[in-house]
């Protein structure tokens, strides 16, 4: 079987540009894993048009939800061999990571898994690369750079948001971080051509290895209930991304409000309009009103501490 | 997301997502603007929306106003009349979550 790995860093694309290929038909033979680090998974729901899907939430298939991939990954291949060879058998695996996740030790976990092993081919390491933050993120996170330098193929996101100086700069980094790679562009998950980049000059990347580390990036949930309703939810969350857009890397979740189930996003200071989705029974929509929250340098209880004095705010 | 792909995208703002019908939207802004209220002043800065003009106005205490089109500009606006931005995180906001039951 082939698997194919995407990977990117937080906000970058990884779960927009799998939905369109899946629309365009690419991968329609594929089983589709999705994980998030977060205990609440939510790009689930946009995948929901892809036959075969399974969720791995709440950690990272590269660390801690390692042993999950490969159980989930071995139960792919007994599946497989109880088919038999004239049967219709699975042939690929497209594997989305989550954000936090470096695909090398997943790579690493599948070709040292005496069973693995023999049955899954690591075609392709396919990593998206947002065009408007990747430049900052290469500059200050050791993740962001090896998931550049492990990639096969690299999609640069968003590149009709980015300025040209910047776009060109950030291609000619990329060449220099992974010579070789395939380099392509997308806008909403459709292809997009890039712009030439040759004479540009890539972002000088000083050693990070030497510096103190930065805290860690974790996941944060917070429940909405019924006290806290979207208008204060906006204000709280709009200030909280001006002050605070550098820490807070991602928010997503889905939010019942008046105007139907809305899908928030937002990469750094970024919110992307959000997508009203399909309204479904409450008890078959239980990760509705919880917003995940990943970033750094703050407390989770501090998040709620914060957001319950904004939802009380004139209510008293 | 894209056109065929995706679901619809809110229009306006994303702040303003959340109401869809004119009465609900005329509810939103009243409601934005208690929030606000409920912030802004301890930051010598108060907010004010009466539904009628697009906008919310937002005033410092010597009187000088300023229309704003949505919350993320608010924001803008008051760390440029404040020198620094008002950080949801905060003590004073911390506390009074504790006190919320």
């Amino acid at each position: 079987m082939q698997l194919t790995v995407l990977g990117g860093f937080l906000g970058s694309g990884k779960t927009t540009w799998l939905r369109h290929q899946l629309h365009d038909g690419n991968f329609q033979d594929a089983f589709v894993v999705v994980n998030e680090a977060a205990d609440t998974p939510v790009d689930d729901a946009l995948l929901a048009r892809s036959t075969d899907l399974a969720v791995i939430a709440g950690g990272c298939v590269c660390c801690t939800a390692r042993g999950e991939l490969v159980e989930l990954l071995r139960r792919l291949c007994d599946r497989r061999s109880a088919v038999s060879s004239g049967g219709e058998r699975l042939q690929r695996i497209i594997l989305e990571t989550s954000g936090l996740a470096d695909p090398g030790p997943i790579v690493e976990a599948i070709r040292t898994d005496p069973m693995l092993v023999y049955h899954i081919v690591v075609s392709e390491i396919v990593v998206t690369v947002d065009a408007l933050h990747a430049l900052a993120q290469l500059r200050s996170e050791p993740l962001g750079r090896r998931q550049i330098e492990i990639a096969d193929r690299l999609i640069v996101t968003k590149i009709d948001e980015a300025d040209p100086a910047s776009l060109a700069r950030l291609l000619a980094t990329l060449s220099r971080l992974n010579p070789g790679v395939t380099i392509s562009g997308a806008i909403k998950g459709s292809d997009a051509p890039l712009p030439a980049y040759h004479g540009a000059a890539p972002e000088p990347l000083h050693d990070l290895s030497g510096e103190s580390i930065k805290p860690p990036i974790f996941a944060t949930t917070l429940a909405l209930d019924p006290s806290i309703d979207w208008t204060a939810f906006s204000v709280w969350l709009s200030a909280l991304l001006h002050a605070r857009g550098d820490d807070v890397v991602r928010v997503k979740g889905v939010v019942r409000t008046p105007a139907g189930r809305l899908l928030l996003q937002s990469v750094r200071k970024v919110v992307q309009s959000p997508e009203v989705l399909p309204e479904q029974a409450l008890d078959a929509a239980p990760k509705d009103d919880s917003i995940v929250v990943i970033g750094r340098g703050y407390r989770s209880e501090d998040l709620r501490r914060s957001l319950r004095s904004f939802a009380r705010a004139g209510r008293s | 997301m894209c056109a065929t792909c995706g679901f619809p995208a809110a229009p306006g703002h994303w702040t303003d997502a959340g109401a869809a019908t004119g009465p609900d939207r005329l509810r939103a802004r009243f409601r934005r603007a208690q929030v606000l209220q409920a912030v802004l002043p301890a930051y010598g800065l108060s907010a004010y929306d009466g539904g009628l003009i697009p906008g919310i106005q937002i005033s410092t205490r010597s009187g000088a106003e300023t229309i704003v089109p949505n919350l993320t500009d608010v924001w803008v606006l008051a760390e440029k009349l404040t020198g620094s931005p008002i950080d949801p995180l905060d003590p004073r906001f911390l506390r009074a979550g504790d006190t919320a039951s």
